[in-house]
């Protein structure tokens, strides 16, 4: 279920490819030959080709990279099956020029038929991203078809339309607020058909991934979360309208934001981890979430902390260079000074901005996928994720910077980057690769697969 | 022809080396497990970088493998379908093609592309739809921003005979008097000919016969008459639409700041065209384009006292008014 969270959730963002980690492993594989290893392959008819300790001892002196003792026994994926128990990357075989292509015409052709091959690309892109995703030697495979994408596209789009021509060209309020209401209302049930989507088109070894979520548990979640936030703003409703000392008030309005964000959002977290995983089935074996409520908070806590230092950090060198910049603003030509602070500044606050969101994204990102692979777990199987936040960090600021000054065409290798990064460090478990079974699979409802898709509604499934 | 390929029976997940063989006569047999269906009942994969190919028999068993090339040799050969779309994804001369495709295609929907739809568009909306919607608008305004006018009715007879002379008295335009602090001074016209005058703008008009107001009125009627309205209303569904969907993630600096410079630009090149046929029409009416010019420079101070944005060289091109400077020498010239 994991490489449908890096795959998906990740469509539209800034993405990549570990240097030192992959390179070397990629490094590692190409002197071990992949010609030998093919060759090795067709000699003998056992498949089991390991990589001996000696190549690894020999390439590891000679690139001192002592850190990636561990990834590094695992050199084709074709090659090596695993049946032992031992915990093992999944890999990444995407590679950036061969998708730049792939992402180039997928643009082009959905202009150039205004949008309708938008369905086509849509599957052709998630299936580049699964199909090159590697488990044990074997692929995932993306099997929505287009047909049904556009479908679901066409409803969703029909729908925001009707709200455009109520709201911009009618006028009427009424009905344009009547249609928000039914996709609010609806809301919860397009966003387990959209998980359920996603599930469904998935396979692996061709048994494929299932959902068995009930509408009902995310009607119950969504009025969970309501009332927590009420109880968040109760304070400040009392104050409206019973005369109480304000100070009390504040204090009270601290405390439960301070629980809120301390407890509850973490728990609201778990709680819908709980409710997609503990829901999901690969073929008939189904998914488990075990993670404690004490291990979720103290995740919370510790993504605080890190956010913190980082702002502190950003906030400390931002004075240093913006004060820097000021003192030699002041001996330039004075008609100009205006216009050049305010370039200055307009640029330093979007530098700062983007510097953040993309720290934050991926620091998040590490926290959140690591502890999700860490907890789940399947008949006889468990996942591992070892992601460092603060290197997912990195690669997502770093990346976004390379997609602004290539004006987006180095798009495709930032998403690479962090896509490979990512699925290269999440691990699985398991004791027997051939011991799952399914009888038959459904496909699922795409209406809501777009709604989520079309709003950009982060599900994280 | 025979392939190396892996078979997975879809019921579990075990692997299964197998060899599959493609006959002359199309068909495609795997021997171990007794398949042998024509070539038309199978589906294969369409071929997507190098990623393993899918093989699928009627039953749910897939079959996959990684030899692409000879499976397109084979596939060649046996005269099946196969889609055009990796041939495109796999030269670097149609990735570049595309590249240029899509800025080609861009800048044409941005500036032919977008006028053309836009003029077609605001020509084939009935008349009946804009009326509702701009009633509608005119009082969803009176609800927000505007007030009921402080004018003497003797002042607002004046305007009035004014107004009619440049409308010829088409009952279609309607004068609407209000106020609005909030707004400052302004006067515009809806789409159905509604106009409204804003009190703060007859303040500004120095000149006794009020010709100040009957240019801004005219100036007003010449976006009317243009449909710049609903054109750029258009223009910038396009524009935000089309920028949106390329940049993808980096919306904040993609979707903002293009737009905004598009759309500006439009509206720069409406207010041209609205100012000449202010002149046109005060020329026709024989009356100085002089106190037009008064008004706007009025303006300007009225702008500069509020501590709105100044006329610095950076920010004048992203304004969505031609510098006021270079407007009040054109109605300065007679």
């Amino acid at each position: 279920m994991q490489f449908i969270d890096d795959v998906d959730s990740d469509d539209n963002s800034l993405i990549s490819k570990s240097e030192k980690r992959v390179s070397s492993t990629v490094e590692l594989a190409k002197k071990l030959g992949a010609k030998r290893v093919d060759k090795s392959l067709k000699d003998s008819s056992d498949s089991s080709y390991l990589v001996t300790s000696d190549d690894i001892d020999n390439f590891l002196s000679s690139k001192d990279s002592s850190e990636n003792k561990n990834s590094i026994s695992i050199d084709d994926d074709r090659v090596n099956h695993y049946n032992s128990g031992q915990f093992i990357p999944f890999k990444f075989r995407g590679e950036a020029k061969e998708y730049f292509k792939i992402w180039i015409v997928n643009i082009a052709l959905t202009l150039l038929t205004l949008g309708i091959y938008s369905a086509w690309a849509k599957v052709r892109n998630n299936r580049y991203m699964y199909s090159n995703t590697y488990l044990n030697g074997s692929n995932f495979e993306y099997n929505a078809s287009p047909k049904r994408v556009l479908y679901g596209r066409v409803i969703v789009f029909l729908f925001y339309a009707l709200f455009l021509l109520f709201s911009d060209v009618l006028y009427n309020q009424t009905l344009a607020l009547g249609v928000v209401a039914i996709f609010l209302l609806l809301l919860p049930w397009l966003i387990r058909q959209a998980i359920s989507f996603r599930l469904k088109s998935a396979s692996y070894r061709n048994i494929h991934f299932r959902y068995h979520g009930q509408t009902r548990s995310f009607y119950k979640l969504v009025l969970v979360i309501i009332i927590l936030v009420t109880i968040l703003f109760l304070p400040l409703i009392i104050s409206k309208y019973i005369d109480v000392n304000s100070g009390f008030i504040s204090l009270l309005s601290f405390a439960f934001t301070f629980l809120f964000f301390i407890i509850g959002i973490p728990i609201l977290y778990l709680k819908f981890k709980e409710l997609i995983i503990n829901n999901s089935a690969y073929g008939n074996s189904l998914f488990r979430f075990e993670a404690t409520k004490s291990s979720v908070v103290g995740l919370f806590i510790k993504m605080a902390f890190a956010t913190t230092i980082v702002s502190l950090i950003i906030g400390v060198i931002t004075i240093v260079t913006s004060s820097g910049f000021a003192k030699i603003l002041n001996i330039t030509d004075l008609n100009l000074k205006s216009d050049i602070s305010v370039l200055l500044t307009t640029t330093g606050v979007s530098f700062i901005y983007l510097v953040s969101i993309g720290l934050y994204k991926g620091i998040n990102d590490g926290y959140l996928s690591n502890f999700t692979r860490d907890h789940t777990k399947i008949v006889n199987g468990e996942l591992k994720g070892t992601i460092s936040p603060f290197k997912l960090g990195f690669i997502s600021m770093t990346n976004i910077f390379v997609v602004i000054f290539s004006l987006g065409l180095m798009y495709p290798w930032a998403k690479m980057r962090y896509l490979r990064y990512k699925i290269e460090n999440t691990h699985f478990k398991c004791k027997e690769y051939t011991q799952f079974s399914s009888d038959g699979r459904d496909r699922g409802s795409t209406v809501g697969e777009e709604a989520v898709d079309f709003f950009d509604i982060d599900i994280g499934v | 022809m025979t392939l190396e390929a892996k078979l997975y029976d879809g019921v579990s997940s075990q692997e299964h080396c197998v060899e599959i063989h493609f006959s002359d006569d199309k068909r495609v047999v795997i021997d171990e497990f007794n398949l042998n269906e024509p070539i038309e009942s199978v589906k294969i994969s369409s071929r997507l970088g190098n990623t393993p190919r899918v093989i699928e028999f009627s039953s749910g068993i897939r079959v996959k493998c990684e030899d692409n090339d000879t499976i397109d040799k084979i596939l060649n050969r046996l005269e099946y379908k196969k889609g055009v779309v990796h041939k495109l994804e796999s030269s670097w001369k149609f990735a570049i093609s595309s590249l240029a495709a899509i800025v080609f295609f861009t800048i044409f929907m941005l500036t032919f592309g977008a006028d053309y739809s836009a003029d077609l568009l605001a020509s084939k909306l009935p008349q009946n739809t804009l009326d509702s919607a701009s009633k509608k608008a005119l009082s969803q305004l009176d609800k927000g921003y505007l007030h009921k006018s402080n004018l003497s009715n003797e002042r607002k007879v004046e305007i009035i005979k004014l107004f009619n002379k440049l409308t010829n008295g088409d009952k279609h335009y309607k004068l609407h008097f209000r106020s609005s602090p909030k707004m400052g001074p302004n006067a515009f016209m809806l789409p159905s000919g509604d106009t409204i005058l804003l009190d703060e703008l007859v303040f500004l008009d120095k000149d006794p016969n009020l010709y100040g107001t009957l240019g801004v009125l005219a100036h007003e009627k010449g976006h009317y008459i243009y449909k710049h309205g609903l054109k750029s209303l258009i223009k910038g569904t396009i524009a935000t639409t089309l920028v949106s969907y390329l940049s993808g993630d980096v919306t904040f600096l993609a979707t903002t700041i293009p737009t905004i410079l598009i759309t500006s630009k439009y509206s720069r090149e409406n207010e041209r065209e609205a100012d000449i046929y202010a002149k046109s029409e005060l020329k026709r009416l024989k009356i100085s384009s002089k106190p037009l010019a008064n008004i706007f420079k009025e303006l300007n101070i009225y702008v500069k006292k509020r501590g709105s944005k100044s006329e610095s060289s950076l920010i004048s091109w992203v304004s969505s008014h031609p510098t006021t400077k270079s407007r009040i020498d054109y109605f300065n010239k007679d």
